[in-house]
């Protein structure tokens, strides 16, 4: 319970530094933040949110791994991988409502600092502060989204393979290579292959 | 000219006749003419747009290849918004294809807007969470629906597009061949029959 409890502190601490990122806060103005923040541990391979279900958080990831997928009739399409630190929810069902479309599943056991649809619109009523952290913090989302959208439009496949083996070698170790092809939007024939073609570089 | 940036606002939230001519004095009107463009590529964009009157395009060069990723008609926002937001160059261009009618603003001008009202803020934030599922809701329609759905999404939902943009334009945005865009519209033009 004594180290559980430390771990949370950790959490809160780390969310305390990424909300500082987008926004000066006091400790105190971050205190205001703690009652409406709710924290939920999920097992590895669970469906933290379902298809056709409405969406009731906003996600930041303490600690594990996520990834957010389309069920298509061909597979699942993934979308998102996320960890320590970044968000992950499913985003167009929690803010317009709607059932959703996308399933959001844990790889890793995984523990989310959550914020809930009606809190989150509390929060923004009573403390004008946090409106302004929420519209940064969707403007640095937006910006991050069309730089994916731009570099899928304008990369090939080996571009993007290599890419994203630059600038995410850690999650190749934690990641299973089918969900990563699949996120590249690559065959994982193809990326066997061009897994295979960078290992002789390295020696 | 400010009607339908009232209407468009609506929709999102309400403001106070005072909150809106607040906002209203900040704007200013930019008309260009067609094929004129408000942004280049490698320039850092400084201007948010609604789109008053006119029909615009927004694209980049892969090689020398254009890739259109926005079309834009009266009611709706267009610049290079990631530049815009972060202040980074825009890969993007910002192109008129009919002579258009804008209010504008800079960037200065809306940090103190948002400054002054928070209710503004608030009306901003709600804008970007929206143009943010545009974007997500775009990139899951590309996985889910193959290219003929695409196209006739794109038909029903834009009927007045297909009469206003050159077919090119519009095959690069929905990101297909032109001869695929010429077949399927073919498609379109068979005589409906009574069973469907």
């Amino acid at each position: 319970m004594g180290k559980q409890k430390s771990s949370y502190k950790t959490a809160l601490d780390g969310l305390y530094h990424y909300l500082s990122g987008y926004l000066s806060i006091s400790r105190l103005e971050f205190q205001h933040l703690l009652p409406y923040i709710e924290i939920r541990e999920y097992d590895k391979k669970a469906k933290v949110t379902k298809e056709g279900e409405v969406e009731r958080y906003f996600n930041i990831i303490a600690r594990g791994l996520v990834r957010k997928y389309l069920p298509l009739k061909e597979g699942e399409q993934t979308i998102q991988l996320a960890v320590e630190g970044h968000i992950i929810h499913s985003e167009l069902s929690f803010f317009y409502r709607t059932p959703s479309t996308s399933v959001v599943e844990t790889i890793e056991p995984t523990v989310f600092l959550s914020i809930s649809y009606e809190s989150l619109e509390q929060l923004y009523r009573q403390h004008p502060k946090f409106e302004r952290l929420g519209r940064l913090i969707i403007t640095d989302l937006f910006v991050r989204k069309d730089h994916r959208f731009f570099d899928q439009l304008r990369k090939n496949t080996r571009e993007r393979f290599l890419d994203y083996i630059k600038t995410h070698s850690h999650m190749l170790q934690r990641v299973p290579q089918k969900y990563i092809a699949s996120y590249l939007n690559i065959k994982p024939e193809t990326f066997s292959r061009l897994k295979h073609l960078m290992r002789p570089k390295k020696s | 000219m400010l009607d339908s940036l009232k209407r468009y606002i609506s929709g999102f939230t309400s403001l106070t006749d005072e909150e809106f001519a607040l906002m209203a004095s900040e704007l200013v009107i930019r008309s260009f003419d067609k094929k004129e463009l408000l942004i280049k590529a490698g320039e850092v964009e400084n201007y948010l747009n609604f789109l008053v009157k006119g029909l615009v395009r927004k694209y980049f060069y892969k090689g020398r290849t254009e890739i259109i990723t926005q079309i834009a008609k009266e009611g709706e926002f267009v610049n290079s918004s990631a530049s815009f937001l972060s202040g980074s160059p825009s890969p993007y261009l910002v192109e008129t294809l009919e002579p258009s009618t804008f209010l504008s603003i800079t960037r200065d001008q809306l940090e103190k807007l948002y400054e002054k009202n928070p209710r503004i803020e608030r009306l901003g934030r709600i804008v970007i969470t929206h143009l943010f599922l545009q974007r997500e809701e775009w990139e899951h329609e590309c996985l889910r629906l193959d290219t003929r759905e695409r196209f006739l999404r794109f038909v029903e939902n834009n009927p007045d597009l297909m009469q206003r943009v050159p077919q090119k334009y519009l095959a690069s945005y929905l990101n297909m061949k032109p001869e695929t865009f010429s077949r399927l519209k073919h498609l379109l033009q068979r005589p409906r029959t009574a069973a469907r």
